[in-house]
C-alpha cells in the first residue's frame, strides 16, 4: 500500500469535503491576520520582519498565562496579548530597528533574525520547552451538522480575526492615525514635509503589527498547544501569504490568508504528509509568474 | 504510606553516596595533592546527541534529564569500580532535530575524545549519526530511534535497547488482536494516521505487513507533516473510513494536536490505539489535554511497573525534576547503565574493548518489561519488548501483556 492511500468504502464522502473546506476556511481567516501584522510591518517600514513567528509565539504565552494565573476568560485576554504585544513591538521599534534604519536593509533583517532567536531563548528559559494547553472549556464544544462537526473554539479564532482585520482596516481609512501611517508608507518624504512624525508612526505601526500576531497567537491558544518555537509552524505560511498578496498589501494578505488555508485543506484531500502543501506552493508560484508583484501588489506586473 | 517510606529511604541513600563521592573529591584534590593525582579517577566522556533546542527540544530535554541521572547515580555509588572509581561525565551535543547537523555533532564529540556516543531522538538524525560513529569506530549506544534502518545496516558499533519499528509494531498489533478477543469484540479494519518522517512510516508499514495475520486490515494510511499546524483534513480522512480502530503515530507535539482534532471532530472508533507514540504515553499529554484522552491506549516501549528497579528510577526522578519520567526517558536512562556494565567489564575506556563488551552485554537486572538486555549480532536488543499502555482515571497505565499490566483495560473504548 502507498503511503496516502485511501481505500474506506466511503471514501470521499460529502461531509468530508464540506468539514475540510470548511476548517481550512477557519484556519485560513488566522493565516490571514497573521500576515496582515507582518504586511503592515513591511509595506510601512520596508522591514521584513523575521521575528513575526515569535511575536505570535509570545502572544500565546500571554494569553496562556493571563488565564491560568487569573482565571479570566480566554476571550478576554485576548485584550491582553494586544495590549502586550504592542508594547513589545512599539519598543523593538523604538530601541533596536528606528536606530538602524539608514543601515542596509540586510540588517534589519539579521537584526529581526536576532530578536527572534532572543525571544525563543527566553521563553525556553523562563518558561522551560514543555508544551502547555490552556484548559477551557469552550475547547470542548463542538457544532455537529448531519456528520460534520466544527469546534467552537476555531470558529471564534476565525471570527476574532476577521473582527480585528475590519478594525484595522477602519483605522487605516478613517483616522488621522491610519491617514499618516498610509502616508508615511507611500511617500515618507511628503509625510515628513507635512509634519507628520514618522519615527513615532513608524513605532505605533510595529506596534499594531506585533498586536496583530498577538491576537491571531491568544485566538488559537485554546486549540493548538503554546511552546516556545510554535511560531515556526506559522511564520512561513505568513511570509508565503504577503508574497502571494503582495508585500505591504493588507486586502492581499486577508485574502492570501483564505487562500493558502483553503488550498492547504484541499492539498490535504489528496497528498499525503507534507506534501500537501504543493496545492498552496503551486498558487504561489503560478501567482508570482503572472503577476511577480502578488495579487494585489502595485507596480509593474 | 509504603511509597513514602520509599522514598525518603532513596532520598537518604541518595545523599549518602553523593556525600561520600564528594568528600572523596575534596580529599583528592586538597588532602593528597600530588601522591593522589596519578591514581585520581579519570573522568568518562560520554557523548550525547539529542533535539535540545528547535521544535523537539521538550522530547531533547527530557531525554537529557534521563542521561543525567543516571549518570548522577552510578557516580553517587563510586563511579566505574573496575577503572579506579572513574566518574561518567555527559557532553551534549545539540541536533536541534536536523539530520543535517548530526555529522557535525559527531565529529565534535569525537575530537573531544568520548567513549561512546547516545542519541538521537529522531530515527533520520540517528540514522545519519550513528554512520558517522561506526566511520570513526565509536561505539553507538541508541536512546530513542525505532526505525528499523537503524540497526539493519550490518553496523558493529551501533546498539539499541529499545524495541525496533518491526518488534513495536507486530507486538502492537498482536496485543490489539489479543485485547479484541479477550473482550469478545471483533475489529477487523485499521485507520492510520501517521507523521510522514522515517518515524512513523516505518512503524505504519509494519502494522501494514503484520496486520493481516491477525485478521486486521488497515484500510486507509493517511500521513500528515509534524509541523502542519492544522490536521483536520487528515483527520478527517481518518473519520469518512469509519474504520474500527484508529491507530496514529507521531511526536509528542503533533500528538497533542492529532488527538485534540480527533476528539473535536467527534470520531467514532472502537478504539484509539497509538503505536510508538511520542504522545499518548507521556504524563504531560494527560496533564494538558486532561479527560479528552481518557481510554487512549498505545503500544509502546514502557518501563516495567512491576520492577522494584522502576519504582527507585521514578521516584528519583520526581525527585530531582519535580515530575513524572516519561516513557522516553527510560530508554535514555536505562542504556547509561548498559553501557556502564560494559564498561565495568572491559575495565578499559578504549573504544574497541567498550564495543566488545557491549556486543557480550547481558545484563538482567534492568527496570524493562522483558528478560535480560541481550544484543542480536545486528546490534539490536533481542528480548526488547513493547506493552499495551491505556490513560485510566487520568493515569497512564500498562494493560497488556498480562504478566505487566497494573490494570484491567476498558476496549470498546466509550466515545
Amino acid at each position: 500500500m502507498h503511503a496516502g492511500t485511501f481505500t474506506g468504502s466511503n471514501a470521499m464522502t460529502v461531509s468530508f469535503v464540506i468539514e475540510s473546506l470548511l476548517n481550512g476556511l477557519l484556519i485560513g481567516g488566522v493565516y490571514s491576520l497573521m500576515a496582515i501584522g507582518l504586511t503592515l510591518i513591511f509595506g510601512v517600514m520596508r522591514v521584513v520582519n523575521f521575528a513575526h513567528g515569535s511575536l505570535i509565539m509570545l502572544g500565546m504565552y500571554a494569553s496562556y498565562w493571563t488565564v491560568t494565573l487569573f482565571k479570566i476568560d480566554p476571550y478576554l485576554s485576548i485584550l491582553v496579548s494586544l495590549g502586550a504585544l504592542f508594547l513589545i513591538g512599539a519598543s523593538i521599534q523604538k530601541f533596536l530597528i528606528n536606530p538602524i534604519l539608514n543601515a542596509p536593509e540586510h540588517n534589519q533583517l539579521l537584526l529581526t533574525l536576532g530578536v527572534s532567536l532572543f525571544m525563543e531563548n527566553f521563553a525556553v528559559f523562563v518558561w522551560s520547552p514543555d508544551y502547555r494547553m490552556m484548559k477551557t472549556f469552550y475547547g470542548e464544544i463542538n457544532f455537529h451538522i448531519g456528520d460534520v462537526s466544527i469546534s467552537l473554539v476555531r470558529l471564534l479564532a476565525f471570527v476574532f480575526a476577521m473582527v480585528l482585520a475590519g478594525i484595522l482596516y477602519l483605522i487605516l481609512t478613517r483616522t488621522d492615525l491610519g491617514r499618516a501611517i498610509r502616508a508615511a508608507s507611500e511617500e515618507p518624504i511628503g509625510a515628513v514635509l507635512m509634519g507628520v512624525n514618522i519615527r513615532r508612526i513608524y513605532i505605533v505601526t510595529f506596534g499594531i503589527g506585533a498586536a496583530c500576531a498577538g491576537v491571531s497567537g491568544a485566538a488559537i491558544t485554546p486549540f493548538i498547544p503554546v511552546y516556545p518555537y510554535v511560531g515556526w509552524l506559522f511564520v512561513i505560511t505568513a511570509f508565503v501569504v504577503v508574497v502571494l498578496g503582495g508585500m505591504g498589501n493588507m486586502l492581499g494578505a486577508f485574502i492570501g490568508g483564505l487562500i493558502i488555508g483553503l488550498a492547504d485543506s484541499v492539498g490535504a484531500m489528496f497528498l499525503p504528509g507534507a506534501m500537501k502543501s504543493i496545492i498552496s506552493f503551486s498558487i504561489f508560484i503560478i501567482i508570482l509568474l503572472f503577476k511577480p508583484t502578488g495579487l494585489f501588489g502595485r507596480g509593474n506586473g | 504510606m509504603l511509597s513514602n517510606k520509599r522514598k525518603k529511604l532513596t532520598r537518604r541513600e541518595f545523599i549518602k553516596g553523593t556525600a561520600v563521592a564528594g568528600t572523596a573529591a575534596v580529599a583528592g584534590t586538597i588532602g593528597f595533592p600530588y601522591v593522589l593525582r596519578a591514581t585520581e579517577p579519570k573522568e568518562i566522556l560520554i557523548g550525547h546527541i539529542h533535539p535540545l533546542s528547535g521544535f523537539l527540544a521538550f522530547d531533547g530535554q527530557e531525554l537529557k534529564k534521563g542521561l543525567q541521572l543516571a549518570v548522577d547515580e552510578i557516580n553517587a555509588s563510586g563511579g566505574i569500580k573496575s577503572l579506579g572509581g572513574a566518574k561518567l561525565k555527559l557532553l551534549d551535543a545539540d541536533s536541534e532535530g536536523k539530520p543535517e547537523l548530526a555529522v557535525s555533532a559527531v565529529e565534535r564529540l569525537q575530537r573531544a575524545g568520548v567513549v561512546a556516543i547516545m542519541g538521537a531522538y529522531q530515527s533520520a538524525v540517528t540514522i545519519v549519526a550513528s554512520q558517522q560513529a561506526e566511520r570513526h569506530e565509536i561505539p553507538f549506544v541508541v536512546t530513542v530511534a525505532v526505525a528499523d534502518e537503524v540497526t539493519a545496516r550490518g553496523f558493529k558499533y551501533t546498539f539499541r535497547v529499545q524495541p525496533s519499528a518491526e518488534q513495536m509494531a507486530s507486538q502492537t498489533v498482536k496485543y490489539i488482536s489479543e485485547i479484541a478477543k479477550v473482550s469478545s469484540e471483533s475489529v477487523k479494519t485499521i485507520a492510520y494516521l501517521h507523521d510522514d518522517t522515517a518515524f512513523g512510516v516505518s512503524l505504519s508499514g509494519h502494522v501494514v505487513k503484520h496486520a493481516p495475520k491477525y485478521g486486521m486490515e488497515v484500510i486507509a494510511k493517511i500521513p500528515y507533516s509534524p509541523r502542519a499546524a492544522d490536521v483536520s483534513t487528515e483527520v478527517g480522512k481518518i473519520k469518512a473510513s469509519g474504520a474500527d480502530v484508529i491507530m496514529a503515530t507521531g511526536y509528542f507535539g503533533d500528538g497533542v494536536r492529532v488527538l485534540k482534532t480527533i476528539r473535536d471532530m467527534r470520531v467514532k472508533a472502537k478504539g484509539i490505539i497509538g503505536c510508538g507514540n511520542g504522545a499518548f504515553t507521556h504524563p504531560k499529554f494527560v496533564d494538558e489535554l486532561g479527560s479528552l484522552t481518557e481510554h487512549v491506549m498505545d503500544g509502546n516501549y514502557r518501563a516495567n511497573p512491576r520492577s522494584p528497579l522502576t519504582k527507585r528510577a521514578f521516584a528519583r526522578y520526581k525527585e530531582v525534576y519535580g515530575t513524572e519520567m516519561g516513557p522516553s526517558t527510560v530508554f535514555a536512562y536505562q542504556p547509561i547503565y548498559v553501557l556502564a556494565d560494559a564498561l565495568e567489564r572491559a575495565k578499559s575506556t578504549k573504544r574497541e574493548a567498550v564495543r566488545e563488551a557491549l556486543a557480550k552485554t547481558n545484563l538482567k537486572e534492568h527496570i524493562l518489561p522483558q528478560g535480560p538486555i541481550v544484543f542480536g549480532p545486528d546490534g539490536q536488543n533481542v528480548n526488547a519488548q513493547a506493552t499495551m499502555m491505556q490513560i485510566l482515571g487520568g493515569k497512564i497505565v500498562v494493560v497488556w501483556p498480562d504478566i505487566y499490566s497494573e490494570a484491567k483495560f476498558v476496549f470498546p473504548q466509550p466515545m
